[in-house]
């Protein structure tokens, strides 16, 4: 499945709109913002249709999906939104994983868990917050609001910069720093990052990972923010999605799947929009002097002009390495 | 007294809003602690044992109290010597949880990790530990969730 979808499902006391645009969407956040009233409203539309007295609008079916014969249902859904409340211990799982990484459908998964095996975007981490009465209705609008957002800033440069990637995207930036006389450390992977922040104590950090898959990785690292550690966080969609914005690589097409992404990205066939990007990346190099490599960074990139060009992608955080 | 374990426990009860359903008792509804909690996290109020008057959900039963609200009765007043997910509670029930555990023993499994408050004080289960302040919850917490 691929695309942009909204969705709208009201009662005579509750409305909720939305738009959804990957395949996997987690909404989490306080209680009694109205999660489990959601997913009952559909789970009852589900059931009785119109004569439920509620309303659902959306292009694609959804489907509510319970812990009773979850894999079974599952393999019958197809191009579909499926919703799961939270308290539904198999989506830990790793068979549950391995169906999502197949299905030609949308997620919206309601679990303040952590999800380590999923690569859930940091822009698809919802809360859901009443936005008051609705055109002067006795209803209360409900919205998703984005919890966590993808950057961070700071004025000056930091001490040292993580990376959660230990191949191109590291040597790229282990360059920029050293070229700033900073160090530029390696977590060695996305599950590494809170560890490595947590043991710096008090030195301020920029941290540097792709934000299209480091959506579980958010909880931890707010609450380190929270904690009063000096981090700055730099979330690009991810290295390669940089390197492709960065213009380096021509063509109309790139600008058009860059707008708009969830309309190339097949949920069953990518994970995540991160592969998505790595695959249009290194197909469109192929042949030429970028020829990319997600293992080893073609020395092209280091080139004065390919390496500003990628600074400049970078926006605001840029200006730390200009 | 907080005690707190990280990740899958194998006496958890992972889904408390279910347990609430079948094992709640409308006393517990009633007790002024419950009131407060209703009124403060769902922003509703009780009417009696039976019914609560929700601002968007109009007159409910606590059947349809938040996940959240649910949890925090049971660590409140059940005595069976459970171990709830707290996982199933928002930041805003944080300061509720620790409310409760300044008055009794409870135990919660976590799953994600948890706003508490700066002078949070937890036996944390899974190191047979206790820790002092939010910083110190929350580098060991880091270790597990």
């Amino acid at each position: 499945m691929r695309g942009r979808y909204r969705v709208s499902v009201q009662n005579k006391k509750i409305i909720y709109e939305f738009e959804l645009v990957r395949n996997i969407t987690v909404i989490r956040g306080d209680s009694a913002s109205g999660k489990t009233t959601l997913i009952d409203m559909l789970s009852q539309y589900e059931q009785n249709g119109d004569s439920s007295g509620i309303s659902l609008k959306c292009e694609k079916r959804c489907v509510v999906l319970t812990a009773v014969r979850w894999k079974e249902n599952l393999d019958s859904i197809h191009e579909s939104i499926v919703f799961i409340d939270e308290n539904s211990r198999f989506i830990t799982s790793d068979d549950f994983a391995r169906a999502v990484k197949t299905s030609d459908c949308y997620f919206v998964i309601v679990t303040r868990d952590n999800l380590y095996n999923l690569p859930y975007s940091v822009d698809e981490i919802y809360g859901i917050r009443e936005s008051g009465k609705y055109a002067g209705l006795k209803k209360c609008y409900n919205e998703f609001y984005r919890i966590y957002s993808g950057a961070t800033m700071a004025d000056s440069l930091p001490e040292c910069v993580l990376t959660e990637d230990s191949n191109s995207g590291y040597e790229f930036f282990e360059a920029l720093s050293r070229d700033k006389g900073i160090e530029c450390i390696s977590a060695g992977g996305k599950s590494h990052v809170a560890a490595v922040l947590s043991a710096m104590s008090g030195r301020a950090c920029l941290v540097i990972a792709d934000g299209a898959a480091f959506g579980c990785e958010m909880n931890r690292i707010t609450e380190l923010l929270n904690a009063g550690s000096a981090i700055v966080l730099y979330l690009p969609e991810s290295f390669e999605w940089l390197i492709l914005k960065s213009g380096l690589v021509d063509g109309r097409r790139i600008e058009e799947l860059l707008e708009h992404p969830e309309d190339h990205v097949e949920s069953s066939e990518y994970f995540s929009w991160e592969r998505f990007f790595s695959s249009v990346l290194i197909s469109e190099t192929e042949g030429t002097y970028l020829k990319y490599s997600k293992e080893k960074l073609n020395d092209a990139y280091l080139q004065e002009r390919e390496k500003n060009a990628i600074i400049e992608a970078m926006d605001r955080i840029g200006d730390l390495f200009r | 007294m907080l005690s707190i374990y990280f990740g899958d426990h194998d006496d958890e009860i992972y889904d408390p809003a279910t347990y609430f359903l079948n094992q709640y008792e409308d006393e517990w509804i009633t007790d002024e602690l419950s009131e407060k909690m209703i009124q403060d996290v769902d922003r509703s109020k009780v009417v009696g044992a039976h019914i609560i008057e929700s601002p968007v959900l109009g007159a409910i039963t606590p059947r349809e109290l938040s996940g959240g609200v649910k949890t925090l009765i049971l660590l409140a007043f059940d005595d069976g010597d459970h171990i709830f997910n707290a996982s199933a509670c928002g930041d805003n029930c944080a300061p509720w949880i620790e409310k409760i555990a300044s008055e009794k023993d409870i135990r919660i499994t976590l799953h994600h990790i948890m706003h508490f408050g700066e002078d949070v004080e937890a036996m944390i289960l899974n190191e047979g530990k206790a820790v002092k302040g939010f910083r110190e919850y929350l580098m060991t917490a880091i270790k597990y969730v």
